[in-house]
């Protein structure tokens, strides 16, 4: 592993390849997927950024008193501007200048790109410290893992946020070497604090790997130290940015921030099934982040992870076990292991409140990948799979025989992300053995929009569970489902109720059973076998 | 020179285990979606299921998850007892449609049958014969509400139904008593539970108004061995273990014939009381629901007049 090779324009066209070929995926793939529960809540509160900002133009004066500010960024004030912000410009965009096909392309744009310079930065990060095939595999490893490229669709904090603690690490990394990033380090991070608060974590784990790296520096008798400069930065700039960002914080600063991070640390506790237990209140097993990054990413990705780990395990020796280093690097490998474990970490402390979704600790990932293009690269060197035949094709075709699966997988896992598991679970029927969760969020419901407009083709209303009504609107602002097809608030009012299948879900169920009389749905929508939601229909209703 | 030797090979063996790990990734993927029955197989075991049903007959699939595919293909034939069982009498079959190996009996079956990787089983169940069903016939109950040693009549009535949702508590029927419109929780109707397991419970909801007893009087009930009764607190609820118990007393003919104490985390649990010995003419069977504190208790009971199959005189013989 090198400590730094300066890329090359070669190197970023590979990047923008990347970046640009994602996005087009996405764009592509998205109106597949109904708006989750949490985008609509987002896309809510993005339109009030946009009216705010509107009016900050129209009437700077009065948009920046208390009561407009209150007003616009009072609904969500539980979650930082930056996104929420970066949503209200891409629909505003929209808006003026028409931009995208339909109105949720606009909102989730941000977070699509977000997802597709992530890819970039991990070719650029991965290439500059190992051969380009590794880089390559590990930026195509994260795009092909399922649940990433079901969060990289949408208008959410979860991919943004990978993206935002990627490009922290990276400018950290960087300036540890070149000074001239320190203050550049302070604005990313303060953007990384403005996305989600994942990124809270983040000083803790530069200062670890900080602490190793001057310990070996001292060690090994160097003169040329890495600056602690970077921490001053973080701290000064970081919450500069995050205030700077967030309007709701510019009055009543100090309370606002406390009920904001007091919200987070006192989190509601959702409930989820796992290991078919529904757990609805703390302790959730260690095992959780575990088992289900085991369960929900490809096998030989997660191997070559794994490989890449022992291959640079005397690396990651703390300094005191090794003998003085003579050259001068970066520990490279450690920062990269801090910042994958460290989340998984977080979530598996048994006083975390549950949150169970791999989109809670999806900002290891990158680092996941990075390690198996690592593992790549080490495998195909000390096998010397050039050398047998003398060329270097049989290398890409190992590196491609190695994605495949998580490739095939991700393509055959859309659009029904979150209920996807891989072989080892015993893909989609053999996770629902095994008692774990099958989704959340109510997005499956775009999966269904032909089905119900088929069934209703004079208009009527639909109970849409756990498809909130901002969803529903916006999938029919799309043209996805006709307008005379409304959400219906009660379910025996409904010409259809949907119940999507998760496992405390079942009193839904149940309920539709009394509401009707009937417990037998019209239609389930599975996927591999399984069911992912239950329809019934009205009994009511006239005969078609 | 030996040691590189050495790493090569170890290296080419771990390539070779990578390279495995694709391919039973590969492999394995479309094996599993391959194993999904079509809809071919499922039409086929429903319609074999079908042709041979009985109304006593409950249908269930295996694993459990399954249950929606099989309820959508043969759920017309389910009454809410026979798809949310309060207890196990009056059923006389079991059909099972199961996919992938799995199972809800050891036992074996009576009738066995394979379509295409649906696999179709029957056992018939000794169970006890249901007499009286105290949930189907609870509209032509009567219901009160006891306040300061004076008892109020609640009035059964066609009424507004509740919206739904996660944690709404079980869905209201559109008929049922309403001891108090300002207290919408405060009504006695047919409804389905879900219980600790999420199972679904076919019962009465009759929440508990505080220490002053809520009561569901049934006349002419004909009595056979035994009554069975069952009760639960609503999932979402129960799961808590934070709240008071409640208490079920049923009186047959205005003898106080069993208490069930209900706390929370004892799920869907009750008691059985013997009536072989009392006389054969039409009783008066009261349930009456009671809690020091009303709070939150989604109480949810079932009660089943049963004569076991061998009073019958061998009838399933």
């Amino acid at each position: 592993m090198n400590d730094a090779r300066a890329l090359n324009g070669r190197d970023h066209l590979i990047g923008a390849a990347l970046c640009i070929g994602y996005l087009l995926l996405l764009f592509g793939t998205a109106s597949d997927l109904a708006m989750s529960r949490d985008e609509s809540f987002y896309v809510h509160a993005a339109k009030n950024a946009a009216n705010w900002i509107s009016q900050l133009f129209a009437d700077p004066s009065s948009a920046l008193k208390q009561d407009s500010i209150d007003r616009a960024w009072r609904y969500n004030w539980e979650h930082p501007a930056w996104m929420k912000l970066s949503f209200a410009w891409s629909w505003l965009a929209q808006k003026h200048l028409d931009l995208f096909p339909n109105e949720s392309l606009a909102f989730r744009f941000p977070g699509m790109l977000t997802a597709a310079l992530l890819l970039w930065l991990i070719y650029a990060w991965g290439a500059s410290v190992m051969r380009r095939e590794g880089a390559l595999f590990a930026a195509l490893a994260f795009a092909s893992m399922p649940r990433v490229f079901y969060h990289s669709h949408l208008a959410c904090f979860d991919i943004p946020i990978a993206f935002f603690v990627t490009l922290t690490a990276y400018a950290y990394w960087r300036s540890l070497a070149d000074r001239r990033w320190v203050p550049w380090l302070g604005l990313i991070f303060g953007l990384a604090l403005a996305t989600k608060h994942n990124s809270w974590i983040l000083p803790g784990i530069f200062l670890i790997h900080f602490l190793w790296l001057r310990r070996d520096q001292a060690r090994s008798g160097q003169s040329e130290r890495a600056s602690i400069a970077w921490l001053p930065s973080m701290l000064l700039l970081g919450p500069l940015v995050l205030i700077g960002t967030w309007p709701w914080l510019w009055h009543d600063t100090g309370r606002r921030l406390l009920a904001y991070a007091s919200f987070h640390l006192r989190h509601v506790h959702y409930t989820y099934e796992y290991l078919g237990i529904n757990y609805f209140e703390p302790p959730l097993p260690i095992s959780v982040p575990f088992v289900m990054t085991l369960l929900t990413v490809s096998l030989t990705v997660l191997a070559l992870c794994l490989l890449g780990l022992y291959d640079r395990r005397a690396e990651l020796r703390p300094p005191w076990l090794t003998k003085p280093r003579t050259r001068n690097d970066r520990r490279t490998e450690v920062l990269w292991f801090g910042c994958l474990l460290a989340p998984l970490f977080v979530i598996a402390l048994p006083s975390t409140p549950i949150f169970g979704g791999t989109k809670h600790w999806i900002t290891s990932y990158p680092f996941l990948a990075l390690f198996a293009g690592l593992g790549l690269v080490a495998l195909v060197e000390r096998a010397e799979v050039s050398s047998w035949m003398g060329r270097r094709w049989p290398t890409w075709a190992f590196a491609a025989l190695c994605l495949l699966p998580a490739a095939l997988q991700t393509a055959h896992s859309h659009p029904f992300g979150l209920s996807h598991y891989t072989p080892l679970a015993g893909g989609v029927p053999g996770a629902a053995d095994l008692g774990m969760n099958r989704q959340f969020w109510g997005f499956t419901s775009g999966s269904l929009v032909d089905w119900i407009a088929e069934r209703l083709p004079d208009g009527g209303s639909v109970w849409t569970c756990d498809t909130t009504h901002g969803s529903w609107a916006m999938m029919q602002r799309d043209g996805l489902i006709p307008s005379n097809i409304r959400a219906e608030a009660s379910m025996s009012a409904a010409d259809l109720v949907l119940v999507h299948h998760e496992a405390h879900f079942a009193e839904v169920d149940y309920q539709a059973w009394v509401a009707f009389g009937s417990v037998q749905p019209v239609y389930v929508l599975q996927y591999d076998g399984v069911p992912i939601i239950s329809v019934y229909e009205n009994p009511a209703r006239p005969e078609r | 020179m030996a040691e590189a030797g050495r790493n090569l090979g170890l290296a080419a063996w771990v390539w070779v285990l990578i390279a495995a790990l694709a391919v039973f990734e590969l492999v394995a993927h479309p094996m599993i979606r391959e194993a999904t029955p079509s809809d071919e197989s499922w039409n086929a075991a429903a319609a074999f299921v079908r042709a041979q049903y009985q109304p006593s007959d409950r249908i269930v699939g295996a694993p459990a998850w399954l249950d929606p595919i099989v309820r959508n293909r043969l759920g017309d034939l389910l009454s809410l007892r026979m798809a949310a069982p309060p207890d196990a009498a009056g059923i006389d079959r079991l059909w099972e449609l199961s996919i992938r190996g799995a199972g809800s009996r050891d036992e074996p079956p009576a009738l066995e049958e394979e379509f295409d990787g649906v696999h179709v089983r029957m056992w018939s169940l000794p169970g006890d014969a249901l007499i009286y069903d105290f949930v189907e016939e609870i509209s032509g109950a009567k219901v009160e509400l006891v306040v300061a040693d004076r008892s109020k009549a609640c009035p059964w009535v066609a009424a507004r139904q509740a919206p739904g949702g996660l944690e709404r508590g079980p869905m209201t029927p559109r008929e049922r008593f309403v001891c108090d419109p300002r207290r919408p929780w405060l009504w006695v109707g047919a409804t389905v539970v879900a219980d600790l397991e999420l199972q679904p419970r076919r019962c009465i909801w009759q929440h508990p108004a505080g220490p002053d007893p809520v009561r569901a009087i049934f006349t002419d009930v004909p009595l056979g061995d035994r009554l069975l009764i069952r009760g639960a607190i609503d999932y979402q609820t129960e799961r808590r273990r934070a709240h008071s118990p409640v208490t079920l007393r049923v009186w047959i003919n205005d003898q106080l014939a069993a208490e069930l104490v209900h706390e929370d985390g004892d799920g869907w649990s009750g008691l059985e009381i013997d009536t072989a010995e009392l006389p054969r003419e039409p009783a008066i069977v009261r349930f009456e629901t009671t809690a020091d504190d009303p709070d939150s208790r989604l109480f949810c009971w079932s009660a089943s007049s049963v004569r076991s199959r061998r009073s019958e005189g061998g009838s399933d013989e």
